[in-house]
């Protein structure tokens, strides 16, 4: 256990430490908080309005729209508030309590908006106490489809990024040893178990650093611009179910990504022998994306099970819609039977192949041999 | 002691050598406490096949590795120290980093580490180059790096596959007294060279090992005995013929000619010779360990 935590442990030293990795956790955080104040910037103005008020009293609008903002200007008359909303100075004027002036026909919200309350509050002046209707969903919960499309879209991409990335980086960690012949002398004072799962657990936790660091920066980036406003509930849930998805899914593709690397020798050989996992870590992307469009189809429900599609298709699903807690749960079990299957599968060519330094070996033959 | 018995290897052959290759048959010799031990043999005799094996890095068909006269397993190995043939380190480690690395990966706590590898530095004179990447440094220091990282636990068994190859004679001279004073403190040491007389003045004894099989063992002295001395007799401008009768052989370098033989009676050859011509040399003398060597791979 030792062996292996110092290898992690000098793994996560020497990435840390590395040029690339600082740029590449400065750059993602710096987009990440770009496209969290984006719609704030985009859609700017849409949803705020400035209201002047000749002769009356405030309305409790905002009671009634938390969302919107609402910004009151004081006339002192009649004209000065026409000339002001002829300027354009605010989108509306009330008068005495009773008209409201526009620059032609009043925004159709804004005006809904108005009408109510201004009903309202002239009942409850009268001491007519009316509850406010209770809105439910018989079908679906639709509130928050468009945050949730978002917020799987951004999640995909994250997940995809970084299993590629950290596949690679294990994958050129394990040549680097076996052709500079060192793994020689790694093997003669540790075990391979130790030196492959060192390798694995470090550039894992490197994987969750970038990972958190992007989480934590996109939710606090998304509260202080308002956009976390309009997220669905069980966020908090959903980031702690994607840090175990990418776990799941690191431990899948890098183990089988070393096992794949050290069949051969030389960097350069590294991606071709690659090829065939990163072809089966872009199918789990694209077909993450196609179940973005109708996450509770047929197709969604059934990969959410496959691995090691289900490491992507799950949390888009749990992302973009509502899926029951025991479905989350199985759909992690098998994956997790997946991974203690790989992990046994790939320790034994890793550890059958990493000394026979030379011409590139064959998976099949090496699991064969003996 | 550490005991190495009847090692069997076989590689399995490529198309070429559809039966595979015996890389070892039947190797076997031990190393006491303190003993410095030569591992000698042609080029694919299979010292460093036997090397790896008794690091674990390779497993043997059959045959067995003890130490202290228990089997020997990955926890005693740790505390073994290896110099594999074909050197390795991490390029862009820094080099004391990569020395107190390996120090913590044989079982030291990391301020042993650390004491440990500052020691090493400063011995091997590597003490300015401590924060230098190892790709920086010159191919003889980075060998010097490698034998530090093999050094660096204080081991208690050392295995070197061809130490002294690529250093000059200074470096051999400073890495022979450090891997003497290891074996005065009671490590056994072994190494494999082909560098001869380096094993003649170094080893306290010698394995000969000719494809797969060892071929002698014993201390230097033992295989001289058993090889026997050899008579040289240098004689300028002889008769032709003169040497006609006589056992061993000559060789002949412009106008001497030199009779070495390891047999028959000396009286009657120095007589012989002395009639042939101006005799400049007559002596008995020890084999030296090249010719033992050849005379045992042949
Ligand atoms: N991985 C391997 N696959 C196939 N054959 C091998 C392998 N390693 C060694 N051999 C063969 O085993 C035999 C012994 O090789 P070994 O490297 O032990 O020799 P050596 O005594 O160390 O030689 P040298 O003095 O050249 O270093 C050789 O014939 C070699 O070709
Ligand atoms: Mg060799």
């Amino acid at each position: 256990m030792n062996g292996l935590m110092l290898v992690a442990r000098r793994e996560i030293a020497t990435q840390i430490r590395t040029r690339a990795f600082v740029i590449g956790l400065v750059v993602t955080v710096l987009l990440v908080s770009v496209v969290s104040f984006l719609p704030k910037i985009m859609g700017g103005g849409g949803d705020s309005y400035t209201l002047g008020l000749v002769n009356s009293q405030q309305l409790p609008l905002q009671t009634a729209a938390p969302d919107i903002g609402f910004e009151w200007r004081t006339y002192a008359d009649e004209a000065a508030a026409r000339q002001a909303v002829l300027d354009g100075d605010v989108d509306a004027a009330l008068v005495d309590g009773a008209r409201v002036l526009t620059d032609g026909e009043i925004d159709a919200q804004l005006g809904v908006l108005l009408q109510s309350v201004n009903r309202e509050f002239k009942l409850g002046a009268a001491g007519v106490a009316i509850p406010p209707l209770e809105m439910r969903s018989v079908g679906a919960d639709t509130r928050y489809e468009s945050a949730r499309q978002g917020v799987a879209t951004v999640l995909v991409f994250l997940l995809f990024m970084l299993l590629m990335g950290q596949m690679v980086m294990v994958a050129m960690g394990v040549v680097e040893e076996k052709g500079s012949r060192i793994v020689e002398i790694l093997l003669a004072s540790v075990r391979p178990w130790q030196l492959l799962g060192g390798k694995i657990l470090g550039l894992g936790v490197v994987g969750l650093i970038n990972l958190v660091a992007i989480l934590v920066v996109g939710l606090g980036a998304a509260s202080v611009s308002g956009l976390a406003a309009d997220f669905p509930p069980g966020m908090a849930g959903l980031m702690v179910s994607v840090l175990v998805w990418f776990v799941l899914g690191y431990a899948f593709f890098a183990t089988l990504s070393a096992a794949l690397a050290s069949l051969v020798s030389r960097q350069e050989e590294v991606s071709s022998v690659l090829t065939p996992l990163t072809m089966m870590i872009m199918a789990t992307y694209f077909v993450s994306f196609y179940v973005l469009n109708e996450p509770s189809g047929l197709l969604a429900s059934v990969l959410s099970y496959v691995p090691p599609f289900s490491a992507m298709v799950m949390p888009v699903r749990m992302a973009a819609a509502e899926v029951p807690m025991w479905q989350t749960a199985a759909s992690m079990a098998v994956m997790a039977l997946a991974v203690l299957v790989v992990l046994k599968l790939g320790s034994t060519v890793y550890e059958r192949a990493v000394l026979r330094t030379g011409a590139r070996l064959k998976f099949g033959e090496v699991l064969r041999a003996r | 002691m550490l005991e190495i018995r009847e090692l069997r290897k076989r590689f399995a052959g490529g198309s070429d050598a559809p039966g595979g290759k015996v890389a070892l048959d039947g190797i076997g010799f031990s190393v006491r406490p303190g003993e410095m031990f030569g591992f000698v043999g042609a080029n694919g005799a299979g010292k460093t096949t036997t090397m790896r094996i008794v690091m674990g890095v390779l497993q043997a068909d059959s045959g067995s590795v003890s130490w202290q006269d228990r089997p020997l397993g990955a926890d005693a190995r740790q505390r073994f120290g290896y110099m594999p043939e074909e050197r390795g380190l991490y390029q862009k480690m820094r080099v004391a980093e990569q020395i107190e690395y390996f120090g913590r990966l044989h079982g030291l706590s990391a301020p042993a580490a650390k004491k440990a590898t500052d020691d090493l530095l400063e011995r091997l004179g590597l003490t300015e180059r401590r924060a230098d990447a190892v790709q920086a440094l010159s191919l003889g220091n980075q060998q010097r790096v490698q034998l530090a990282v093999a050094l660096v636990h204080e081991p208690e068994v050392l295995v070197l596959d061809e130490p002294f190859s690529g250093l000059d004679p200074i470096a051999v001279d400073a890495l022979a007294t450090a891997l003497q004073e290891r074996c005065r403190g009671g490590v056994p040491v072994i190494f494999s060279s082909h560098q001869l007389e380096l094993v003649e003045r170094l080893c306290d004894s010698v394995g000969i090992v000719s494809a797969g099989r060892m071929v002698a063992t014993g201390t230097v002295a033992e295989l001289r005995a058993a090889e026997g001395d050899t008579l040289r007799v240098v004689v300028r401008d002889p008769a032709p013929g003169w040497a006609d009768g006589l056992p061993g052989t000559v060789s002949v370098q412009g106008e001497r000619h030199t009779l070495r033989t390891t047999g028959g009676d000396d009286q009657e050859i120095l007589r012989r010779a002395m009639k042939a011509g101006h005799v400049e040399h007559f002596g008995v003398e020890q084999p030296t360990l090249t010719e033992i060597f050849k005379e045992a791979v042949a």
